[in-house]
C-alpha cells in the first residue's frame, strides 16, 4: 500500500513539474531586442568608456548630457583618458562618430613627456591630433 | 601664565618656521624638477601619429642646454623608456638662442640633441659679450664649444671659438 502511494505521489510530482515548466515556456517573455533611444539623457557623476578607432578612452563628468545618439557634452569639470594622455577639463563636447572632442574652457594635460595648460582644444581622435588654443605652457619633465 | 604665555609663542614661531621650510622646499622641487618647458601664445598642436608638436606664436623652449624663441617651432620626438624626448627641434622666423653668455640670430634653426648642434641660417649673427659677428649661417657645437660662421656667398669665414680663453 505504502509503494502504491510513494509511486502516486511520484508521478504527482512529476506532473506537476511538468505543468510548471509548460507554464514557464508560455509566460516567460523572450528577452526584447528593441533598440531603446532616448533624447536629452542627464547622468550626474557619471564615467564611462568608450571604444574608438583611437583606442580605449574613459570618460568622466560631474554631468553628462546626451544630445543625440552621436553627441554627448561633458558638463562641469570633466576628464578624457586613455594611454596616452590624460586631459583634464571643464565642459567637453564629444562628438562620437568623428571621434571628436572640443572646450573653450582651461585645460590640463598629462601625458609621458609633461604637463600642458591651455585654455582651451580640439581633440582630433582619429587623426592622432590634439589642438591646444591660447595662452600655452608645456612643462617638460626631468 | 608667563611660562604658559612663552610656550604658546615658542610653538607659534615653531610653526611659521616649519611652514617657511616647506615652501621653500616645494618652490626648489618645483624648480628642479622642470627641467624644460614649451610655451606659445597662439597654438600648440600635439600630433601623436607623425611624433611631433607645432607650436605657433611667441613660443618659448627651453631645455637643459639653452632657451629660445621665434614665431613658430616644430619638435619631433621619440619614446624612451614610456617618456616622449625631443630630439629635433626646429624654429622658424625671428630665432633668438640665448646660450650662456652669447645671443645667437637667424631666420631658421635646427637643434639635434644626439650631438648637440644647433644650425641657423638667414641673416645669422653671434653676439657675445666682446663681439658681434654677423653671416648666413652658424653652425654651433655646443657640445665642443665651436662656432662655424658661414657667409651668404662662396667667400666664407669660419669663426672658431674653444673654451673661455677665446675672450678676445
Amino acid at each position: 500500500m505504502i509503494k502504491f502511494l510513494s509511486k502516486k505521489i511520484f508521478n504527482f510530482v512529476i506532473l506537476l513539474l511538468l505543468i510548471i515548466q509548460i507554464f514557464f515556456y508560455i509566460y516567460n517573455k523572450k528577452p526584447s531586442f528593441d533598440n531603446f533611444s532616448q533624447k536629452n539623457v542627464t547622468v550626474e557623476n557619471f564615467s564611462s568608456i568608450v571604444l574608438g578607432k583611437s583606442g580605449i578612452t574613459k570618460i568622466g563628468s560631474e554631468k553628462l548630457n546626451k544630445i543625440d545618439n552621436e553627441n554627448i557634452y561633458l558638463e562641469g569639470n570633466s576628464y578624457l583618458e586613455n594611454k596616452e594622455y590624460k586631459i583634464y577639463g571643464k565642459n567637453i563636447s564629444i562628438k562620437l562618430k568623428e571621434e571628436i572632442s572640443i572646450s573653450n574652457e582651461p585645460v590640463k594635460v598629462i601625458n609621458s613627456m609633461g604637463t600642458l595648460k591651455a585654455k582651451g582644444f580640439k581633440n582630433l581622435g582619429y587623426e592622432g591630433r590634439i589642438i591646444f588654443e591660447g595662452e600655452i605652457e608645456f612643462v617638460i619633465n626631468k | 601664565m608667563k611660562v604658559e604665555l612663552f610656550l604658546k609663542v615658542k610653538l607659534n614661531l615653531l610653526l611659521i618656521n616649519k611652514s617657511l621650510y616647506i615652501v621653500l622646499i616645494l618652490f626648489f622641487f618645483s624648480a628642479a624638477y622642470s627641467e624644460g618647458y614649451v610655451k606659445a601664445s597662439g597654438s600648440l598642436i600635439w600630433d601623436s601619429e607623425n611624433k611631433n608638436y607645432t607650436a605657433n606664436g611667441d613660443v618659448e623652449f627651453k631645455n637643459e642646454k639653452f632657451i629660445a624663441y621665434s614665431d613658430k617651432m616644430i619638435a619631433e620626438y621619440i619614446e624612451e623608456n614610456n617618456e616622449e624626448v625631443f630630439t629635433i627641434v626646429e624654429l622658424f622666423q625671428n630665432v633668438i638662442i640665448y646660450f650662456e653668455d652669447e645671443v645667437f640670430k637667424g631666420n631658421h634653426a635646427v637643434y639635434k640633441r644626439n650631438d648637440n648642434i644647433i644650425v641657423l641660417t638667414g641673416d645669422v649673427s653671434i653676439e657675445s659679450p666682446t663681439r658681434l659677428l654677423t653671416g648666413y649661417e652658424l653652425i654651433a657645437d655646443i657640445d665642443n664649444n665651436k662656432r662655424i660662421l658661414n657667409s651668404a656667398n662662396e667667400e666664407s669665414l669660419v669663426e672658431v671659438l674653444i673654451g673661455n680663453d677665446a675672450n678676445n
